[in-house]
């Protein structure tokens, strides 16, 4: 059961994640990269190459996976950044490597997705279908995309923002109280507990998100701050279902090759 | 004789779902982690831009 399970995570996160990493390359990358041309102290990347420091937003978005400019590590100006995080720590270099590290960042994140995914069918007893893994993978998406979203819309490089663990703390109880949240309300279903559900999904947002008093003098055209947080919020949604869709089908796949978990057995 | 056969396997059958989601979840969130979280500067360059775009806290 347990080599099944780990097969199928496997199979449905790279599955999701093929398909996540062209998203981002096409939808959310360019954004990213036209962000970090109005961080300062950007320059060196785009100087090294002959490259205008800033150029016009078109521009940068035509030249964007060719144009270097992640050097936003430079640009830690908020006074988060990590201890001893200088400006030689080793980032991939622009171009065709920052897009493979972020296909394997998106491999790695989709895998773990599939299997806290796995997990959840697993404590809810759900035998994983395609469907099933689309219900749950629907779930995933409102609680590890929409909930947090909406106190803190996702981000492109250079935005103000509060401190970073106030905001990954929160992050985790958005998460976690709106998981909880779902689980009183869909499966439980009695209405103590769908009040409950309600309570949790409502209170991280009635305690309300670490915003930083700087959201408003950010260089960033508002539009296309707007434009990477609906484009952000797609990609999680088509992730989530295609995970949760393709969980189910390589469980189904793995049935005969797994004989050991058939549900008839020799008896001893 | 049938009746504890039974019992044995159900019980071998939960404990091995058990040992399942013990070891997903702890993977999952491993991996979830060190894509998502690591602060480790490097592993936070690489993983950059899919922070970004799937609304991980970043930077």
């Amino acid at each position: 059961m347990i080599v099944r399970m780990l097969s199928a995570a496997l199979v449905a996160g790279f599955l999701a994640a093929v398909v996540a990493t062209g998203l981002q390359l096409a939808l959310t990358s360019p954004l990213i990269l036209q962000a970090e041309t109005f961080e300062g102290g950007h320059s060196h990347a785009s100087a090294a190459q002959g490259a205008p420091a800033v150029a016009p937003p078109a521009a940068v978005t035509l030249a964007a996976l060719i144009v270097p400019a992640h050097a936003h590590s430079h640009a830690h100006g908020h006074g988060d950044a990590a201890p001893g995080e200088t400006s030689d720590a080793w980032e991939p270099a622009p171009g065709f490597p920052r897009m493979a590290f972020t296909g394997l960042a998106t491999l790695v994140g989709g895998v773990g997705y599939a299997l806290l995914l796995a997990a959840v069918m697993l404590a809810l007893r759900r035998e994983p279908t395609p469907q099933a893994g689309l219900g749950i993978g629907i779930a995933g998406f409102l609680a590890v995309v929409l909930a947090p979203a909406i106190g803190l819309p996702p981000e492109l490089p250079g935005m103000g923002a509060a401190p970073l663990a106030l905001r990954q703390s929160w992050w985790l109880m958005t998460v976690a109280a709106t998981g909880v949240g779902l689980y009183l309300i869909a499966v439980r279903r009695v209405p103590l507990t769908i009040l409950g559900g309600l309570v949790l999904i409502v209170a991280p947002h009635l305690v309300g998100a670490p915003h930083s008093v700087d959201t408003v003098s950010s260089p960033l055209p508002p539009a296309t701050a707007a434009q990477f947080a609906a484009r952000s919020l797609a990609i999680g949604f088509v992730f989530w279902a295609l995970i949760g869709l393709a969980y189910g089908w390589a469980w189904g796949l793995f049935a005969r090759s797994a004989g050991a978990d058939a549900p008839v057995r020799a008896h001893g | 004789m049938t009746t504890a056969t039974l019992q044995t396997q159900a019980a071998t059958r939960s404990g091995e779902g058990a040992r399942a989601l013990l070891v997903a979840a702890f993977l999952g969130l491993g991996l979830v982690f060190v894509a998502g979280f690591a602060p480790a500067s490097a592993l936070h360059n690489a993983a950059h831009d899919f922070r970004h775009a799937q609304n991980f806290p970043c930077h």
